[in-house]
């Protein structure tokens, strides 16, 4: 975890996660292979996001999933997992641990914040605790997934240095 | 001797500054805008008007301003800004505008004398001929005396912007937008309340009309109002912002200025820009008043009236105190009682309207005080040098008398401001009552309240709220409105006085920022511009930055009575945003410089960056173009090296940007078979294919290694730039076409590394990094791949090249990536490894005969025109772009095919782009087209043949081998000449990539 800001009810953490991406059609024989991996059934509805200490899923489009790891897990594992998805036909799963990066945005000007580089309404609302979305801030493709008192923005690894300088420099301008 | 002051003016403090206009320093409160404080010196002149030079002054106060515009000179020189919005601060430089050499004395006013050949379609009639004279003396001319103020001398980065979504917008804290808003406080809505001064309050702090609410004052009543919206939990408040824009969707845009009354901090934005989206849109934003036409009513010194009230309640300043006061409706009382309230007279009250129209109260109260009262007349006109210092008036038995006056407060009545309203597409309807146009029916979620919806009674004001408010199910609010004045609004209609006293000097302006007169839309009517929006651009009438906002519906009144026709007839221009002048620096927002693009690097890039590489950007991606050996070395030197490095011994490059492409499902082989020309049903699992990739057009759209773990599991390579194309044209097929395939597409660009090793020495440095692979030839042959534990995490190993060479790409996860770049490095530092960037990756496949997608296609190449025919699978049912292969464009046999192409004289050297042509030297003047065969799309030196190489599609290209062709160059009329040869300029045999 690394500390990018900190200040004006902003605080943004660069978390190590891992994640994996999983495509398939959500029926019971899925939702089995999911939860006997996982041991839970996968969201069902759009933009969902289902939680626990370990991990989250979320449900991004009609037969797109990923699966967020908080803690970073042994990488064979992941592969393992990835490898036993993947003997399914029906699914496909792809390693995303290390071509994207994780933000935790906390704090209670957070909104505000965020809104300076997207136009995304981030009012509970209209995108609730634990649900997700995938959108444009700093005009790089993210994904963006809400808790309580949290957000948590991923988005390719590419972008790490940009995203992290955009930020910082928005910050500067407080 | 400075003006009288209005101790009981509550929003400009005590505190004394120093502020300095047209070189002269004066004293301010703070608070004060530049009008006020001008006005508070006792400074009428403000600047000169754009066409005429005529001097004028403060005509108003606020944003509707035709005149008084001015330089900000410690604000890099910023142009036209309003003084009568922007807050004066300790050390503001002003400079007036549009003179020279000084304001009172101004070689341009000459043009006020020449007026009869600056009349309405000026620019249409004049600069006709003498051909030649347009470019040389009029354009530049004109641009000369074009505009008001001097552009700024430096861009500087001003404003930021900032997204608000919100259930409710109030456009307006007046006293309409404050009940809306107390209505709301504590309800579900999430609501903002953008105000464009920096108190709300709107009329209650800029008249006298209004005398208590609920039994307080007007003063405590605002600041009771808006605390109890700060302490709400659902309202916010933005001050000193100004909404610009009404867009679709009830998108709209303010602008805020951070530095309302203080100086500009260079490291702060100093603007912010709200972009707002909303669901319902309250637009509470007033109405403005209009003047009217008389002679000279541009004199310095000639005000509108409520603007006259507003510097004496608002600002605290009392411009004048003996005014002339001429009105054609009720409202202007409450000024004669601000004034009297200050033991203040007003030099007299002229009312057009009819004696038995006119208020009795009014009538009383002018009685009372002694006021000389001109019913049924009007003011013919005013002179005086360079200020107002007579006034003319009409009497009801059309004698004129004269008075002496120093200020003329004129009312012509009142425009619900629809400017925004319009903008939104609503549609506005004419009442004969309030004699203006005011909101009808809304195209948005847009409401509105008060004087913008042409209720211009305050009494009626919270039923009306209560009403247009009710489906939000907030609860009514019935407040005790006190009034100083009437509550029932009387207005007789009075465009333009008639004028008795003609001279050169003498103008009756319709249009003060533009300098367009009444005489001016009469010759034009007269012309058969009969049409407003015609009218409008001959005339340049309300044209100017204050769109007209006190003049236009004039204008239309005036045109109805030539025409006439009723006013709703004649219908209004279209109102487009901005409502206000914005500057290009708000919108562009801060310069960003290197974040205006947001760019992408691969997990080498440190290293690159160390070891000096200069990086082209290839889309967002930045990519190492070369790497600098030493400070001076060129970027050709650093290409030959490298490239001559990689042929004799190894070169590796980082081809991370390559997009990846996972493909898994039970239809994935045909679904694979349908996307690319090739044929992948033999193709045999772990080996991996070059593919090539159609538009249903049958061109080129892409290309890339696809690599085959099974039927059911593909790994698609694409071009780095082509990526997203790719992966959006397979998932529409997917979803659009093909919905029966079971097949699913994942990204996976971004999660492997790559990189592409080759050269002779290749499999000893892959040996030695990989020390448990067997990388013969035998167990690991040309476009086969392997996947195996490496260290923590999995490599993909594929022989393939992209040079010519023996060659390897590995796929790695980006964690491990650096890590093994190094290993890489350092095994491969015994066989000489070079690193090297796209640039010579370019070369070194121009030398193979590689084609690039993107340089030698470029949307109109088929397969067949590379003579790629062999990527064509043709026992294949279907592919995309197969059917469109076949059309006789496409399977012409004189198409530009690719070829390559070699200087005769070794030497020379062909640039890319050139044309392909059969004449040895271009004629100096070209009269009749020379036959073109076609461009070079490539071309290098080779270090390895040392001479020049080059790639081109030309016509009928495969049977023109060996012909003797030309080239053109950039210099001369002189061709090269070149021999057309095949493109593959370095193992055509395959010995070294197969090796």
């Amino acid at each position: 975890m690394t500390k990018i800001l900190s200040l004006n009810g902003v605080n943004i953490y660069q978390k190590n996660f891992q994640q994996i991406l999983v495509r398939g059609d959500g029926k019971d024989q899925f939702n089995q292979t999911m939860n006997r991996e996982i041991s839970v059934i996968p969201p069902s509805k759009n933009l969902e996001i289902k939680v626990n200490d370990q991990f989250l899923i979320a449900k991004n489009s009609f037969d797109q999933w990923t699966l967020i790891y908080f803690f970073e897990q042994d990488y064979k594992e992941i592969l393992k997992f990835i490898s036993k998805l993947n003997s399914d036909d029906r699914i496909l799963a792809s390693d995303y641990s290390y071509g994207q990066v994780y933000f935790e945005i906390s704090g209670k000007n957070k909104d505000e914040f965020l809104n300076k580089l997207t136009q995304f309404d981030l009012r509970k609302k209209r995108f609730s605790d634990l649900s997700m979305a995938q959108t444009l801030i700093a005009r790089i493709d993210c994904y963006i997934y809400s808790f309580n008192d949290k957000y948590i923005v991923t988005c390719n690894r590419s972008y790490e240095d940009y995203f992290k300088e955009r930020l910082i420099d928005l910050a500067n301008l407080h | 001797m400075p003006a009288l002051r209005n101790k009981n003016c509550n929003y400009v403090s005590n505190k004394e500054i120093n502020i300095t206009f047209d070189g002269k320093s004066y004293s301010a409160y703070d608070g004060d805008t530049i009008a006020s404080a001008l006005l508070r010196n006792n400074i009428r002149l403000i600047g000169r008007s754009f066409k005429y030079h005529r001097p004028r002054g403060i005509y108003t106060c606020g944003i509707e301003e035709p005149n008084a515009l001015v330089q900000i000179l410690n604000e890099h020189n910023e142009p036209n800004t309003r003084a009568t919005i922007k807050k004066v601060y300790e050390g503001i430089n002003i400079n007036s505008q549009n003179r020279w050499p000084s304001l009172s004395f101004d070689v341009g006013s000459i043009n006020n004398f020449l007026s009869p050949i600056f009349s309405a379609g000026f620019y249409y009639k004049t600069f006709m001929g003498p051909k030649g004279f347009w470019k040389k003396i009029y354009e530049p001319l004109i641009r000369r005396t074009a505009g008001l103020g001097k552009p700024p001398k430096n861009f500087r980065s001003k404003s930021i912007h900032q997204n608000h979504n919100v259930d409710i917008l109030i456009v307006g804290g007046g006293l309409s937008g404050l009940i809306a808003a107390r209505k709301l406080i504590n309800t579900d809505n999430e609501v903002l309340i953008v105000e464009q001064d920096s108190f709300l309050g709107g009329i209650l702090k800029n008249s006298n009309k209004v005398k208590k609410i609920d039994g307080k004052s007007v003063f405590d009543w605002v600041k009771e109002t808006e605390k109890l919206i700060l302490e709400s939990k659902n309202i916010k408040i933005l001050k000193n912002t100004l909404v610009t824009t009404y867009n679709f969707t009830n998108h709209l845009i303010a602008l805020e200025d951070k530095f309302a009354g203080k100086d500009i901090d260079t490291n702060k934005a100093e603007l912010i820009l709200h972009k707002i989206r909303t669901t319902q849109t309250i637009l509470a934003n007033g109405h403005i008043e209009r003047f009217i036409s008389f002679r000279n009513n541009d004199l310095p010194g000639v005000m509108l009236a409520s603007s006259f009230e507003k510097y004496i309640e608002r600002y605290g300043v009392v411009p004048d105190e003996k005014p002339v006061i001429f009105t054609n409706n009720s409202s202007t009382i409450s000024l004669v009682k601000s004034l009297i309230n200050l033991n203040c007279k007003p030099g007299a009250y002229i009312d057009s309207r009819k004696k038995k129209d006119i208020e009795d109260e009014t009538k009383d109260y002018l009685s009372k005080n002694n006021i000389p009262f001109y019913p049924e007349s009007e003011v013919e006109g005013c002179e005086g040098n360079k200020k107002v210092e007579k006034v003319y008036i009409r009497s009801s038995n059309k004698e004129i008398s004269s008075i002496n006056a120093s200020m003329l407060c004129s009312s012509g009545g009142f425009n619900p401001d629809i400017h925004l309203f319009t903008q939104s597409k609503g549609l506005v309807k004419w009442d004969d009552k309030i004699i203006s146009f005011k909101p009808d029916t809304a195209f948005q979620n847009t409401i509105t309240l008060g004087s913008v919806s042409g209720n211009y009674e305050f009494k009626n004001l919270c039923n009306e709220i209560n009403k247009k408010l009710s489906f939000l199910k907030v609860n009514d609010l019935n407040l005790d409105i006190e009034l100083n004045i009437r509550n029932d609004f009387s207005i007789s209609e009075l465009w333009e006085t008639k004028i008795n006293k003609t001279s050169k000097w003498a103008k009756s302006f319709i249009d003060l920022h533009n300098d367009v007169t009444t005489k001016d839309l009469k010759q034009a009517i007269n012309e058969g511009y009969d049409r407003i929006e015609h009218l409008k651009r001959y005339t340049t009438n309300s044209m100017g930055t204050d769109q007209g906002k006190i003049s236009s519906i004039n204008s239309l009144g005036i045109v109805s009575k030539i025409l006439k026709k009723k006013i709703s007839e004649v219908g209004t221009t279209t109102y487009r945003p901005p409502y206000a002048p914005l500057s290009f620096a708000a919108i562009a927002g801060r310069s960003t410089y290197e974040y205006y693009d947001p760019e992408r690097k691969t997990p080498i890039h440190n290293w690159h960056t160390k070891n000096n590489a200069v990086f082209e950007d290839v889309g967002q991606w930045k990519r190492p173009w070369y790497y600098k050996k030493y400070e001076t070395e060129t970027m050709h030197q650093a290409v030959q090296r490298e490239s001559k490095q990689t042929r004799d011994t190894a070169g590796i490059l980082d081809g991370s940007t390559l997009g990846k492409i996972e493909i898994k499902g039970n239809d994935a082989l045909e679904f694979m078979n349908l996307m690319y020309t090739n044929a992948f049903t033999k193709m045999k699992p772990m080996t991996s294919r070059y593919a090539l990739m159609l538009g249903e057009d049958g061109m080129i759209m892409d290309d890339g290694i696809i690599c085959k773990i099974n039927d059911k599991h593909f790994i698609a390579t694409t071009t780095s730039g082509g990526a997203p194309k790719v992966f959006s044209h397979m998932e529409e097929f997917l979803q659009t076409e093909w919905p029966h395939f079971q097949v699913y597409l994942n990204s996976i660009t971004e999660q492997f590394t790559t990189f592409n090793i080759s050269g002779p020495k290749t499999r000893e440095i892959m040996s030695k990094v990989f020390n448990k692979i067997d990388f013969s030839n035998q167990s690991f042959p040309f476009m086969t791949f392997k996947i195996f534990d490496y260290k923590n995490t999995q490599v993909r190993i594929m022989r393939a090249s992209f040079t010519g060479e023996l060659g390897y790409e590995i796929y790695i996860s980006p964690k491990h990536a650096l890590e093994l770049w190094e290993l890489i490095f350092k095994h491969g530092k015994d066989f000489n490894l070079v690193s090297y960037g796209t640039e010579t990756m370019h070369l070194l496949r121009a030398e193979k005969g590689y084609v690039v997608i993107g340089q030698e296609t470029d949307g109109t190449v088929t397969p067949i025109d590379i003579n790629f025919n062999w990527m064509i699978g043709k026992k294949k049912k279907d592919f995309i772009g197969k059917r469109s292969l076949t059309r006789s464009d496409t399977a012409r046999k004189d198409r530009k095919q690719l070829v390559g192409i070699v200087p005769l004289d070794k030497s020379q050297f062909i640039e890319e782009g050139q044309h392909v042509v059969e004449c040895e030297n271009l004629p100096s003047k070209i009269k009749t087209p020379v036959e073109y065969l076609g461009h070079v799309s490539s071309s290098y030196h080779s270090p390895n043949l040392n001479h020049c190489i080059s790639m081109a599609m030309i016509k009928n290209g495969n049977k023109l081998m060996g012909k003797k062709l030309f080239v053109s160059t950039s210099k001369g009329t002189k061709n090269i000449p070149v021999e057309v040869v095949n493109p593959v300029f370095i193992d055509p045999e395959n010995k070294r990539l197969v090796s």
